[in-house]
């Protein structure tokens, strides 16, 4: 029986990356021939097929991490780096709307009437929902570095309630942002307003859904034990994306909800 | 070509005489630290003695070893067939699902690539 001589790991052979590059694909073909032919099979394709790949990709990492042992640390140091440039990435995608955002708004043109916000535009009261939203997310950063702190401490039950509080609060802004867009007086077809506005917090909210899952998904992973107190990355990912998520409401808050009204 | 597990954290599936499935799952902790929450300040409870075993046992029962023999066995099977008719049964959805849409992609493009006669 062979046995290497590093600490790396050298993955299995995996058919993933192409179901994945395959799903992409099919949504983004799919886009396109909706738009033109108005059906919707392709790109539902190519989101199941997105769907299976993320379950079994991941799927697959927990069981070489967590079942089969090669994280090492100069593994995890890796995945870190990872991670991190995956965010940063994220980060320079959000800058490009608020490029957007402050190209427009700094200096009106005349059709919106030369101001910010245009002319005919009710904004939102910043005061209203919106600050509860920045308090819940505000909170739902605290309630995550509990959740670290318990994990760190071996305190499962605590861990797995502060971790599930998180997930809550997550869903309490995603309904507050909801009943927001519903009742919103304007809408993404309302000039240039509309579209930053709705672009800009629509990604945002994307963004909540997908750090919430994530949040999710190491919850179930804390309930069945996969996490011990020296290494836990994969909560640490989802606390870092969670943080992150919550860095760029309070930057659209100040913006968009609070100095562009 | 089989890889050495190296384990960082809790111990693989060895176990030292006297050890069970909870022993090996509480080495993951730090050392120093009890496996059991301690009380906060705002549940009062009086039954820690005789709860402590259960209470490591919160919501589910811990599996994880048994999982790691599962998935540890080596066979040569590559990590994603590792259990066997679950694995197969969605990576051969998986495979029709991307076969067929590839080819459904394709015809689409072209249909839609045809010049229409309006």
């Amino acid at each position: 029986m062979a046995h290497q001589a590093h600490a790396y790991h050298m993955v299995d052979p995996s058919p993933w990356p192409l179901t994945g590059a395959v799903a992409a694909l099919l949504m983004t073909s799919g886009l396109a021939i909706w738009m033109h032919f108005h059906t919707m099979t392709l790109m539902t394709l190519g989101m199941i097929l997105l769907l299976l790949t993320m379950y079994q990709w991941w799927r697959d990492i927990i069981r070489e991490g967590t079942f089969q042992g090669h994280h090492t640390p100069p593994v995890q140091k890796g995945l870190r780096y990872g991670m991190i440039l995956f965010i940063t990435s994220e980060v320079f995608f959000f800058l490009g709307f608020f490029w957007a955002f402050y190209h427009s708004s700094l200096a009106p043109t005349p059709e919106l009437g030369g101001c910010w916000p245009p002319t005919g535009i009710t904004t939102l009261d910043p005061f209203e929902v919106p600050l509860l939203n920045t308090a819940v997310l505000l909170a739902s950063g605290v309630t995550v570095t509990w959740a670290h702190h318990s994990i760190m401490e071996g305190l499962r039950k605590q861990a797995i309630q502060s971790l599930a509080l998180t997930i809550l609060l997550g869903f309490y802004f995603t309904f507050l942002q909801g009943m927001e867009y519903y009742e919103a007086p304007f809408t993404i077809a309302d000039g240039v307003y509309g579209s930053t506005f709705f672009v800009a917090t629509g990604f945002h909210g994307l963004h909540v859904i997908i750090g919430s899952t994530f949040l999710a998904v190491c919850l179930l992973r804390q309930v069945q034990y996969h996490f011990t107190s020296e290494h836990h990355f994969g909560f640490e990912a989802a606390a870092w994306y969670w943080h992150f998520v919550d860095v760029v409401w309070l930057f659209l808050y100040i913006s968009i909800y609070w100095w562009g009204s | 070509m089989t890889q050495r597990r190296a384990v960082s954290g809790p111990t693989g599936n060895v176990r030292r005489p006297g050890e069970d499935e909870r022993t090996e799952w509480r080495e993951g902790l730090r050392p120093g630290v009890p496996p059991v929450s301690s009380p906060a300040i705002f549940v009062t409870s009086t039954k820690l003695g005789c709860e402590a075993g259960r209470q490591m046992e919160y919501l589910a029962a811990i599996r994880v070893p048994a999982m790691r023999r599962l998935i540890q066995v080596s066979d040569g099977v590559s990590v994603h067939l590792k259990k066997d008719l679950i694995d197969k049964l969605l990576y051969r959805t998986t495979m029709g699902l991307r076969v067929g849409g590839v080819v459904y992609c394709l015809v689409a493009l072209y249909v839609a690539a045809q010049p229409s006669n309006k």
